[in-house]
């Protein structure tokens, strides 16, 4: 977390954060980013009890962050005093393992048939429902036996990168990790992954910010090694991009030496797109794309704006011969990771994915493509459209299948 | 395509850098804009006053722009409407009476001067909008300046969520969404309306709407409606704002919102573009044409080079040279420090900045 006083006093209360917030505009009785962010910060910074449960209602998407006109880090203000926020009962021991999703991805994938039998029975999601606050509205992501051993490959004239994959692709999708690796692959780039955790942004979203801490810290040694040995560091989920990109170096400031290695990693970490779109720049990018007539609907994931990136994917996409495909630009789709599972923020989170779902349905496309985990699992439960990770439609576009591919 | 390669970027995305965006994006030229936050959108309407024209205005160009911008807003779905040498009298939450032009269609409809009664309806609850002081102080006004309209205050009740301090934000954002909001408010505002000739409320007819639904409003409401902007953020600001950058979205103009421009990309008299404050490393877009029209924020970009423009809206260096041969300012930053330019000029200039650059040889990026 940035202490910067001087964005704090740059707030001049224009309420440009609050026209932009998903939540707000969802659900009105939240208090809005600029009274829970810098309003009431300068109130706690005097040591005055100002807690309040709506901190567990940001959704983390930067938007707030983005829309100010004097560079007011407003959701980390917010996220500083959700970490100090105090929680009781079954909603703290719940979020204790949703800030975890790498010790429970571990868990679960030790026999992940069985786990995938019981989160999807009704009697195991009711009992969840009531037991843990756990929505029994949605269906938990099938859990997977985590097999990241991608093939060997050298000489790659565009240079080694390490592959983040993140818990999502790691413990849910292992399939998407050897696919990322495909095209890259194709595309002049030796890609291996290293072992690395859990980003922190899970940890971050339920407050939890020791443990997000503590990742970090993790991860940090084994990336800046590989930054030092050359590499590149690519992710394929958002919210791991823009931790290891925005995050990461904040949450170490408490460590000068940690810091320096963090920021070695972050200038040196790209999101999968942004690295094929430089491939694509330099005109080096491959372009034996197979016709594929497909009409698909693009939605950038909060996390993949605030990284301030533009649009790759939309980009890359469009180079594909036979794709037409739509920016739905519809704002922010509720889900926030972990969020969109908890009982009592269900309402809230649906409400929120509500534009998104409408501009789905009038779009009418075959398919969402989004690179984001959870903005697919959201969009699936809203609008019943299948959605998955633009890597794939760029793939198949290729000509190739994933190795193990599980729809294939 | 290069991603980072542009024909023009725009610096700035109030009306003069929409305005701007949206001349190059109609002649083909691929466009970035470059801003934080809504400029002034969020204090006003974007209701235009009629100002002298200084000469870097080029009132030969007037019509010209000013045909372009009623096209550009038409076609994004907020039209303009009035004459640019006209003068109308529109009510303010302050109730005074501001001298305009040219206003969209939603805030024209409350032009003073025609007979009848107009009532303005406040909002239970909502603290920033006081009916009876402002239909007093309009009454007043318009017997002071001859003016035949009538004004009387009422007042109405709309459901919010209880505890809420409701703000027009709240209800523009219920407006947008939720069907049962609009029903109530029209429910509420149909007994007022009968006998009324005009509606006068506090700006909240959705941050989102399209003047097509507004319209639709009105004939269920079956008398004129008029909005007020209202402290920030203005709802009809905003609505504006979002109506111009969806329209240019779809011409092709890229968006990078919410990070600086740290440095323009200066060498030899000429700007290849600019570099802005993305996470873990700065991003250079480069560009044929650079425009500045973020007001007075653009000053700290040429920091103490700039004194004064040229007659191609270029900023000049202390020897009186341009800074380049292919920097354009528009809008508020070619007035003086502290004083604005108000929206004619953004658009005259944000036009012409828009033109000078699709004149500009260079490199074109394809689209």
């Amino acid at each position: 977390m940035r202490h910067d006083d001087v964005s704090l006093d740059n707030c001049l209360k224009c309420s440009d954060c609050n026209t932009v917030c998903p939540m707000l505009a969802a659900n009105p009785a939240y208090p809005g980013p600029k009274h829970l962010g810098p309003e009431l910060e300068r109130l706690r910074r005097e040591g005055l009890p100002c807690d309040s449960d709506w901190l567990e209602y940001c959704l983390g998407c930067h938007r707030c962050d983005l829309a100010c006109p004097n560079q007011v880090n407003v959701s980390e203000l917010i996220a500083a005093a959700k970490a100090r926020h105090s929680k009781t009962g079954i909603r703290k021991f719940r979020d204790f393992w949703f800030a975890r999703p790498a010790l429970l991805g571990r868990m679960l994938s030790i026999v992940p048939a069985l786990t995938n039998v019981l989160l999807g029975a009704k009697v195991a999601r009711f009992g969840m429902g009531k037991v843990m606050k756990i929505t029994d509205k949605r269906r938990f992501p099938p859990y997977a036996r985590p097999n990241l051993d991608l093939p060997k490959t050298t000489g790659g004239k565009a240079g080694k990168l390490v592959f983040f994959p993140g818990c999502a692709i790691r413990y849910n999708q292992p399939d998407l990790a050897a696919k990322v690796a495909q095209v890259l692959n194709r595309n002049g780039f030796d890609t291996e992954v290293r072992d690395a955790g859990c980003c922190g942004v899970p940890a971050l979203a339920n407050g939890d910010g020791v443990e997000a801490r503590q990742r970090a810290a993790a991860n940090v040694e084994e990336l800046s090694r590989a930054v030092r040995e050359g590499a590149r560091i690519v992710t394929a989920c958002p919210s791991c991009g823009h931790m290891l990109k925005a995050g990461m170096a904040d949450l170490l400031s408490d460590d000068p030496a940690l810091e320096g290695k963090a920021r070695d990693v972050a200038r040196n970490t790209y999101d999968l797109a942004e690295l094929l779109m430089s491939r694509s720049d330099d005109g080096a990018l491959d372009t034996a794309f197979a016709r594929r007539d497909m009409k698909l609907a693009y939605h950038s994931p909060c996390h993949q704006l605030s990284q301030g990136i533009g649009r790759p994917w939309f980009h890359l996409l469009r180079q594909v011969p036979g794709i037409a495909i739509e920016d739905l630009d519809a704002g922010c789709c509720g889900m926030s990771g972990t969020f969109g599972f908890k009982e009592e923020k269900y309402p809230a989170s649906m409400a929120v994915g509500q534009r998104l779902f409408d501009r789905v349905a009038e779009t009418r496309p075959e398919m969402v493509v989004t690179e984001c985990a959870t903005c697919r699992m959201q969009i699936e439960h809203g609008t019943g459209v299948r959605a998955i990770h633009p890597v794939e439609i760029l793939l198949e576009a290729y000509g190739q299948r994933g190795n193990g591919d599980r729809h294939g | 395509m290069d991603s980072n390669r542009f024909d023009l970027i725009v610096v700035g995305a109030g009306l003069s850098g929409m305005t701007a965006a949206a001349t190059g994006a109609a002649r083909g030229l691929r466009v970035a804009q470059v801003f934080s936050g809504f400029g002034m959108f969020v204090f006003g309407a974007g209701s235009i006053g009629r100002q002298p024209l200084s000469a870097i205005e080029t009132p030969d160009l007037r019509d010209e722009a000013l045909t372009f911008f009623r096209e550009f807003t038409r076609q994004a779905g907020c039209p303009f409407e009035g004459d640019i040498d006209g003068e109308a009298r529109l009510p303010t939450v302050l109730g005074s009476f501001q001298s305009v032009s040219m206003a969209p269609s939603y805030v024209w409809s409350g032009i003073a001067g025609t007979p009848g009664l107009a009532a303005v309806v406040g909002i239970e609850g909502l603290s920033s909008f006081d009916a009876d002081f402002v239909a007093e102080r309009l009454n007043a006004e318009a017997g002071r300046l001859g003016l035949a309209t009538a004004y009387t205050a009422r007042r109405i009740s709309l459901p919010h969520e209880a505890g809420v301090t409701p703000g027009t934000l709240h209800f523009a954002n219920s407006f947008d969404r939720d069907p049962a909001f609009r029903a109530a408010l029209l429910a509420a505002l149909k007994p007022i309306a009968m006998t009324a000739d005009l509606i006068i409320i506090p700006g909240l007819l959705g941050q989102r709407t399209g003047t097509d639904e507004i319209e639709q409003f009105r004939q269920e409401l079956g008398t004129p409606i008029c909005e007020l902007p209202t402290l920030p953020p203005s709802v009809p600001g905003l609505r504006l704002f979002h109506a111009l950058e969806r329209r240019l979205r779809r011409d092709g103009v890229e968006f990078f919102s919410g990070f600086p421009v740290t440095s323009l990309l200066l060498a030899d008299g000429h700007c290849d573009g600019v570099e802005i404050a993305t996470p873990a490393r700065p991003r250079r877009l480069s560009a044929s044409s650079v425009i500045l029209a973020s007001g007075q924020f653009s000053g700290r970009l040429l920091g103490r080079q700039g004194s004064g423009f040229d007659d191609r809206l270029r900023p000049l260096d202390e020897t009186g040279g341009a800074i380049g041969d292919n920097l354009y300012a528009a809008g508020a930053f070619l007035s003086a420090p502290g004083e604005h330019g108000g929206n004619q000029r953004a658009i005259l200039t944000g036009y012409r900045a828009g033109m000078l650059a699709v004149g500009q040889e260079g490199r074109h990026a394809t689209r």
